[in-house]
């Protein structure tokens, strides 16, 4: 097939595309009613006002150690899963049966997913970040201290058998070691420079939200697109 | 007759008045956040229709992505443009509860065509309308939310690559990846394009 032939498909396919999904006017005033709710209700929340409801948000280190905790909790489970099979002679990685009641390579695959959608949201919140400032690069520092603990004990461990998971978490190790390092003084250009090119070069964001529900969660290969 | 320099000028009062408003709304005037609202909604809330052909979800999601907006607009720095900072949380929104919706059909299947893309309008021939419509839905994600982002709602390749998060050439290559396997899934229809 020619170049002339995907040329011609290439306007006729956007002259039909416009017609896919078409939208009409965008419901405004409900949708805004709705988000003044929604955000009425945070705030309540935020304040103690609603009961029944912790004002979690309030507190953001007590919510960090709780993801945290449940980070740890999910390699834990992982860890003591396979300890029986390392104690044998032979340090082989260990190797699922079909008796096994738990998967260990599924627990390994949800403690990952854990870890990359809170690897996610950190490297969003360093893109949004403001450099200038020491408190948000020094937060974002502690915050990626633990996000490299779950990640390095997730390399090291033997459940972990996918080659393009490992090179991820590798990958993402080295930009969270950086922004760790840079972190509580406010970051100059060059550092930040770095920092965005290590994200761009090895497209950590783009695999890590691919890596999660294609990979980790739902049991599947973590593969790119 | 408008001279360069008075556009110009109208330009630079634009940024001005932007400026003015996001500093606003970053102190939590709630006038700018509406402000900011009524400029940006309807894009938003096209985009987010585009890509999942579903009212309810449509609307859904463009409340979300206000909702995280203004929650984060105080660490929002003010050095890239407003509306491409929410194009890229309207788009993260979307994507991943695209994802958990085919995760969830996937266990449940064949539950019900959600997600699916539809012709609004009918094509002269029902047959092509649903081969296109399936070919569509066929692609993988990144080609599938880039054509869409492309030739149905008309975004340039910058604004795809800052949503995305990826380069322009990766937005390229996955609209001519896109292109190419539309064009092989409608081969039969080869007549509607060829002069």
């Amino acid at each position: 097939m020619s170049n002339k032939d995907q040329e011609a498909f290439d306007t006729w396919i956007a002259s039909k595309a416009p017609m896919l999904n078409a939208p009409g006017p965008a419901p405004r005033d409900d949708m805004w009613a709705a988000i003044q709710a929604s955000r009425a209700t945070s705030q309540d929340a935020a304040a103690g006002n609603l009961p029944g409801v912790t004002p979690l948000r309030r507190s953001p280190w007590r919510l960090m150690s709780l993801i945290a905790a449940a980070l740890l909790l999910g390699v834990a489970i992982d860890r003591v899963m396979l300890r029986p099979t390392e104690q044998g002679t032979t340090p082989v990685a260990a190797v699922p049966t079909a008796g096994d009641s738990a998967d260990p390579s599924r627990l390994y695959r949800m403690a990952a997913a854990q870890t990359l959608t809170q690897a996610e949201a950190l490297l969003t919140a360093y893109r949004a970040s403001d450099p200038r400032q020491n408190a948000g690069t020094a937060q974002l520092g502690r915050w990626g201290r633990d996000i490299l603990s779950s990640t390095r004990l997730l390399i090291d461990s033997p459940a972990g058998s996918d080659p393009q998971l490992r090179a991820l978490l590798s990958d993402l190790e080295l930009v969270l070691v950086q922004i760790i390092q840079l972190s509580g003084a406010p970051l100059d250009p060059a550092d930040r420079d770095m920092i965005d090119r290590a994200l761009q070069d090895r497209d950590l964001l783009p695999r890590i939200r691919t890596a999660v529900p294609a990979g980790a969660v739902a049991g599947g290969n973590a593969s790119a697109d | 007759m408008e001279t360069e320099s008075t556009m110009t000028l109208e330009r630079a009062n634009k940024l001005v008045d932007q400026r003015a408003l996001l500093e606003r709304a970053r102190r939590g005037d709630a006038s700018a956040h509406r402000a900011l609202y009524d400029t940006h909604v309807e894009r938003v809330y096209r985009l987010t229709f585009r890509l999942t052909g579903i009212e309810h979800l449509a609307r859904e999601l463009t409340q979300d992505t206000f909702v995280r907006a203004f929650a984060a607009i105080e660490g929002f720095r003010g050095d890239a443009a407003f509306s491409s900072w929410l194009h890229t949380i309207a788009t993260s929104v979307t994507l991943n509860e695209l994802r958990r919706l085919k995760r969830e059909r996937a266990r449940n299947a064949p539950l019900d065509d959600a997600m699916d893309v539809a012709l609004s309008t009918p094509a002269s021939d029902p047959v092509m309308r649903e081969t296109l419509m399936r070919a569509v839905n066929d692609l993988p994600e990144g080609c599938r939310t880039v054509f869409m982002m492309h030739d149905a709602e008309g975004y340039t390749h910058q604004e795809i690559a800052t949503a995305l998060g990826v380069t322009e050439g990766t937005s390229k290559a996955q609209l001519a990846r896109a292109r190419g396997k539309l064009r092989v899934a409608l081969a039969q229809f080869a007549k509607e394009w060829r002069p």
